[in-house]
């Protein structure tokens, strides 16, 4: 059987591992090794690198002088033991930063430092990784924030905002590893509020009429009157304006007034209004305030004001539907429009329908609305294409979430025209290009006919456990149940088929009849024990007990759940529940259709959004914001489009089975209209992500042609080669850099010149220390630099100061003792040969998130044969999963 | 059961024998008073995160003891210059992380201690102390922590933790993250009656006692690693309890007057960080409290000085606009300390010393320079913990950060035998 080693590193074999052997993994030469996980796995550094001591450290740290107690000559190259790699960490430490050997010594050449240091570093790694591996062994864990919000709206058939509880994971581990997953007094506090909130919120609804209402909205009732009034308001200040200058001019004729007058025109013939401002001078000239104006300044101000404003209004109101809708505007005399839901309407899932056409003037890429939260968030909630006619309109479909004692405004608006951040205003550009052309303003874009909510709507489970609530309630008030059959049925239901103990069912009893005691009424009452059980460890913590403290088999129900949890984030559902029940799930086959019902099911989002963004970090994108004025396409509602772009093509992929290789290269890509602008793909219109053909010689398909991967590697003015090498030596083809070492002398010889990003990062080569990783890691960046901070190709760097002759873009490379590229396309292709390296980092990943613990060297035999099973299948997603869950890993406590 | 009653006893008697006398000698009563009386010992640590710029920071190490001249990094302070000392060359030794200034900033821990594990942290120095000092107030210790965004997922330059503060068990404190909150902890009057809070008290015993049933029923079969996770459960319900013992203690006094104005819900970058610092003063003045830690917030502070430089670009300086930025960020952390250590300057007792003579300041980062983890930036001010004050020291390089750490808890009376990964007291700085 081939069984491939899922450590060894792009280029060299530098680590010896007991059992498991690194070899460059696809060399043509490959030998078939034996990857058996085993707990004797330790880092050992090559014996070669005896000589890197004996040349330079021996003669102070050797056998006659052991200066600062320290001796290397007969040091254990093997790294098996905390205290060894303590020992071993300080060496490299003193390296790094430059101590040893110290100035006055015999210095190594910089190839040779480079290549120790490589050595040490990974050995370092190995070291660290081998010491805390935790032996397949997987830490109870309590819910994460997402799964707790999943399983109170699958009980209790309400949403609640979590935000409140502390965020889970970070960029160290997946937000399902257990032992990263703390608990703290204040959490558990915040468990009984939001857990009391929730059931509040479930027996309101439960109990509240649940019809279907709409509201329907014609904005021109709000509009047309607004802008009538506008209009005559500022007629009215022209007309005093004229008024109070007819007058001046009047006075400025008086023979008296001559000399000073003409004076007074030639010094403001070249403004000639400037002559107003100074009426003071001119005797009989009346006063500005007597015509409203607070003085001439701000009489001419607003004279002046009517120009940019009225001819655009008066375009707006003689434009064909103004009476029968509204246009957006660029101008703050319509930029948005309002939609109020109803007060009085109750929390839930909703839908704005808003009919809508383009104009035929409008450009393509003004053909897009927002639709905004309104004050005081002024968040876009989605962004869409519009592509109605004003021959024939189009009705869209928003749906959206309505949280209880949220606000309950919403704004309509022209992508981009609201919530920028850094206050950045593209409606007065947009206004002042328009102005400048013709006097008036730009072209109206978009017409709104109308705004229709409707709601709220129930989702066949969410009416079903309302009902449920209801019905249990009912009868616990008429008394056909007692309180204490109640609440273990509740239990049994919240806990995951767990039953509770005696002891602490009779407390809940107790709290139930001591609130009963004190007046309150039975569906009051009963929330203090619920609010107590959904704050106890039966209910926060996906509990698999041991025997005897030892590894077992999972119970069918326990296999469900976490079947359930692992791709749908949410409880098994009662199909699940049956399935195990009637003892079926063990069986490869029922198990293997589990698996597809789930992930077929759209409750497997859940699976592919926070799974998709912590395997690839792309909250990192969320982490900076883009130089607005240097990237205004790349704009808020694109680089949310972006990065759903990254989850809609793996989703689209996990769904038609296909392969992982095509995240390295691929002639479709899964985009909707707005992308296709953004990558100027023809053809493409609407919301909705599609698989799209490519032409020919695009560099898009695939992640590395991706907007969102591609605007993580910079700092959201310039692009990061670094930082976007580093990702594909760690997402792409499984050779993570080590941690960016401390204590590193910083180079700063070459700052403050003009260079090209090219550059500026070649100072990396000038020391031994950044040389051991950047030689890997700047390469890979190189060839990506066709495409800008945003993602956008390009030939050219524009890095301000940098010579013509020195910024046009090469992208050519070799990888670290590997093969050449001349370009982006080039490179793309050796990735994309090697589609085994993603292979294992997403097997890794998957390991990690779906058994909830870190991954480690004892799962190198189960990563092994996950690979190899995809392998068979062309690395069909799907089958990742499969063997995963297939696994006597996922079927063991 | 029976164990878990007989602690909360202990716990209830504990509680009533130390609050009486505790009582008398709260601060802010003394002041009332003014009664001349022993002031207590107060502490504050303030961790910055990503570290400082070197060049225009640290004094020069050519000018020890007394009278240096203060760089430009730390010209704001200059007025304070007699009631602070910098020292310098001071490292937790186990640190590797170049990015995590927090973390293990008051602790010393080596992440890799535990083997099977790749993350492990031992108790910080701030509740090390609290246990001690910390026991006659209504609150303990308080942590805060910047309102940045993201800084859970990334660390924004602190490293992982819910605070700058680890319990005796390694996990992290979780923090408050606004100066609204801090206000309402110490100051919103209870609006209940006393009878009413104390049936509720009762209440809240039945249901812990009803959760640790659970608990106690689930424990049963765990592996090792599951009961360690269950036992984060155990200790945040006794926590609970604690607080509840001390909310008993402290039922039949009100909440003190708050000494400042209700602070906005929105504030951010530096007008956060100036507000959290009069608001340790309002809980000093009112002995609510006397132990804070504050990991401050980051990316907001930059934000708020108008700094166009990403923050970890910013940590990555070299000389020209990126430099520039980290020295505007530098100088700002120090005018906002002084303006916390003028506030401490202006409470004055009934014996006429001020709050800053009985309060240790612990100014710092875990990390030093962009990648640098050695020669931690460090500055105490106040008389709280003893230390000599108005030096400038040099210690011998890659001298345990944790020994200063030691001297401070010696300082303020708690009689630790050590510290983290510390190797005696700093002889040198006590006064």
């Amino acid at each position: 059987m081939k069984r491939i080693s899922l450590f060894q590193s792009f280029g060299a074999g530098i680590l010896t591992l007991v059992g498991l052997i690194s070899v460059p993994l696809y060399a043509a030469t490959n030998p078939m090794v034996e990857a058996e996980a085993s707990a004797s796995v330790h880092a050992e550094m090559p014996t070669q690198h005896r000589e890197f001591f004996e040349k330079y450290c021996t003669e102070c740290h050797g056998p006659e002088k052991q200066k600062g107690k320290v001796r290397l000559d007969d040091i254990s190259f093997r790294v098996d033991t905390l205290k060894k790699a303590d020992e071993w960490a300080k060496i490299l430490n003193s390296i790094n930063s430059g101590d040893m050997p110290p100035e006055d010594a015999k210095q190594p050449e910089n190839s040779q430092k480079a290549d120790f240091l490589e050595a040490l570093s990974q050995t370092m790694v190995v070291a660290r990784k081998a010491l805390s591996d935790q032996g397949g062994n997987i830490t109870m864990r309590r819910l994460n924030r997402r799964e707790y919000q999943n399983t109170l709206r699958e009980l209790l058939g309400v949403e609640i905002n979590v935000g409140t509880l502390p965020a889970d994971g970070s960029s160290e581990n997946f937000d399902t590893v257990g032992s990263a997953l703390f608990m703290s007094p204040d959490q558990f506090m915040l468990y009984r509020e939001l857990g009391r909130k929730a059931l509040d919120l479930s027996f309101q609804m439960a109990w509240a009429e649940s019809k279907v209402q709409k509201h329907h909205i014609e904005p021109e009732l709000e509009v047309s009157q607004k802008m009538e009034k506008d209009l005559a308001y500022w007629n009215d200040i022209r007309k005093r304006y004229r008024k109070w200058t007819v007058q001046v001019d009047a006075a400025a004729r008086a023979p008296e007034n001559g000399k000073l007058v003409a004076e007074l025109r030639e010094k403001t013939k070249v403004t000639p209004a400037k002559f107003y401002l100074e009426w003071e001078k001119i005797g009989g000239a009346p006063a500005p305030k007597d015509f409203g104006f607070s003085d001439a300044i701000d009489a001419n101000m607003m004279n002046e004001r009517w120009e940019t404003h009225v001819p655009y209004l008066v375009e707006y109101l003689t434009q064909p539907k103004a009476k029968t809708g509204a246009y957006l505007c660029a101008a703050n005399i319509q930029r948005w429009v309002n939609a109020h839901v109803p007060d009085q309407w109750p929390a839930g899932e909703y839908k704005a329908k808003v009919r809508l056409a383009a104009t035929k003037e409008a450009p393509e890429k003004r053909r897009f609305i927002d639709f905004v939260a309104g004050f005081p968030s002024n968040q876009v909630l989605s962004s869409h294409q519009v592509t109605g006619t004003m021959e024939e309109p189009q009705v869209l479909e928003i749906p959206f979430k309505l949280e209880a004692g949220a606000p309950r405004g919403f704004m309509i608006a022209e992508k981009s025209m609201l919530g920028n951040p850094d206050g950045f205003s593209f409606h007065d550009i947009l206004f002042q290009e328009g102005y400048n052309a013709n006097r008036v303003g730009p072209e109206f874009a978009v017409w709104i006919d109308w705004i229709e909510f409707e709601g709220p709507f129930k989702t066949a489970q969410v009416a079903e456990s309302l009902a449920k609530i209801r019905a249990d309630l009912e009868r616990l008030q008429s008394d056909q149940t007692d309180v204490r059959r109640y609440l273990s049925n509740f239990a049994e239901k919240a806990c995951r088929g767990r039953k509770l103990d005696e002891d602490f069912l009779n407390r809940l009893v107790g709290l139930y009849e001591a609130r009963r005691k004190d007046g309150e009424k039975v569906q009051d009452a009963i929330k203090e024990p619920l609010t107590v059980l959904l704050a106890s460890p039966s209910f926060l913590y996906l509990a698999e007990p041991a025997e005897q403290g030892k590894p077992r088999l999972l119970t069918d129900l326990e296999l469900a759940t976490r079947l359930a949890f692992f791709l749908w984030s949410s409880p098994p559902d009662d199909e699940l529940l049956r399935v195990a029940a009637e003892g079926q799930l063990q069986k490869p086959e029922v198990l293997a259709q589990q698996v597809d019902r789930l992930l077929a099911s759209p409750k497997s989002d859940r699976f592919v959004r926070p799974f998709v963004q912590q395997w690839l970090g792309l909250s990192r994108l969320d982490f900076f914001q883009f130089n607005i004025r240097l990237y205004p396409e790349f704009d808020l509602p694109t680089k949310a489009n972006a990065k759903n772009e990254v989850f809609e093509t793996f989703a689209h992929l996990l769904k038609k089975g296909d392969t992982l290789s095509k995240l390295l290269k691929s002639d479709s890509v899964v985009i909707n209209g707005l992308l296709a602008g953004y990558y100027k793909i023809p053809g493409v219109t609407g919301d909705a992500f599609r698989e799209v053909s490519l032409p020919s010689g695009s560099p898009r398909g695939g992640l590395l042609g991706m907007a969102a991967i591609l605007a993580m590697g910079s700092n959201g003015e310039q692009t990061s080669p670094v930082e976007r090498g580093a990702w594909v030596m760690r997402k792409v083809l499984h050779d993570p850099p080590p941690p960016a070492p401390p204590n590193v002398p910083q180079l700063n010889r070459l700052s403050g010149k003009p260079l090209t990003t090219r550059e500026r990062i070649a100072q990396h080569q000038e020391d031994a220390q950044c040389t051991q990783c950047h030689r890997k890691i700047d390469p890979v960046g190189f060839g990506l630099e066709n495409f800008d901070a945003a993602g956008r190709w390009r030939e050219i760097d524009l890095r301000p100061g940098v010579p013509q002759k020195r910024n046009a873009i090469d992208a050519s490379g070799v990888f670290f003792k590997g093969a050449a590229f001349k370009d982006f396309f080039e490179m793309r292709d050796l990735v994309a040969a090697k589609p085994e390296r993603i292979a294992a980092g997403f097997t890794e990943a998957l390991i990690e998130y779906g058994l909830g613990r870190t991954f480690g060297f004892s799962d190198a035999a189960l990563a092994a044969d996950i690979v190899e099973q995809a392998a068979k299948k062309n690395f069909a997603i799907p089958e990742f999963i499969h063997a995963l869950v297939a696994s006597t890993a996922f079927h063991s406590k | 059961m029976n164990t878990n009653l007989s602690r909360r006893h202990f716990l209830r008697a504990a509680g009533s024998a130390i609050a009486l006398p505790a009582l008398e000698s709260l601060g802010f009563r003394a002041f009332a008073a003014e009664k001349i009386m022993v002031q207590p010992k107060r502490m504050i640590f303030l961790g910055f995160g990503f570290g400082v710029t070197k060049e225009t920071w640290f004094p020069d190490v050519k000018q020890v003891g007394s009278g240096y001249t203060l760089p430009e990094g730390l010209a704001p302070l200059a007025r304070h210059q007699n009631d602070f000392s910098v020292i310098q060359g001071l490292s937790n030794r186990y640190s590797q992380d170049a990015h995590w200034g927090s973390t293990f900033w008051l602790t010393g821990a080596n992440r890799f201690a535990e083997p099977g594990q790749s993350f492990h942290n031992t108790i910080s120095v701030d509740q090390a102390a609290a246990a001690k000092i910390g026991q006659e107030t209504r609150f303990a210790s308080i942590q805060l922590n910047g309102g940045d965004p993201g800084l859970v997922e990334h660390h924004q330059g602190h490293g992982p933790g819910l605070s700058l503060a680890w319990d005796a068990g390694g996990k992290p404190v979780a923090g408050l993250n606004s100066p609204a909150l801090l206000f309402h902890r110490m100051f919103s009057p209870e609006t209940m009656s006393l009878e009413k809070r104390q049936a509720m008290l009762a209440q809240e015993r039945s249901v812990l006692d009803a959760v640790l049933s659970d608990a106690k029923t689930l424990q049963r079969g765990l592996t090792k690693s599951d009961t360690d996770k269950l036992n984060e459960y155990f200790q945040s319900i006794r926590e609970i309890e604690t607080r509840i013992s001390k909310d008993e203690q402290w039922l039949g006094v009100a909440k003190p007057k708050a000494p400042i104005d209700e602070p906005s819900a929105k504030l951010h970058g530096k007008d956060e960080v100036k507000l959290m610092y009069d608001l340790m003063v309002a809980a000093f003045q009112t002995d609510s409290t006397r132990v804070f830690t504050y990991r401050q917030p980051t990316e907001s502070l930059v934000a708020s000085l108008g700094l166009k430089v990403g923050l970890h670009d910013m940590s990555h300086y070299a000389p020209g606009e990126r430099m520039e930025a980290s020295q505007v960020r530098d100088r700002a952390h120090s005018g906002l300390l002084a303006g916390l250590l003028d506030r401490l300057k202006g409470v004055r007792g009934a014996d006429g010393s001020s709050l800053l003579d009985h309060t240790c300041v612990a100014y710092g980062s875990n990390l030093s320079t962009v990648h640098n983890l050695e020669n931690c930036p460090t500055l105490i001010a106040g008389g709280g913990a003893g230390i000599k004050l108005g030096q400038h020291l040099v210690l011998p390089k890659n001298t345990p950060l944790c020994n200063l750490w030691l001297t401070l808890l010696r300082g303020v009376g708690v009689e630790a035998e050590r510290h983290g990964d510390s190797s005696g007291v700093i002889k040198e700085i006590i006064g």
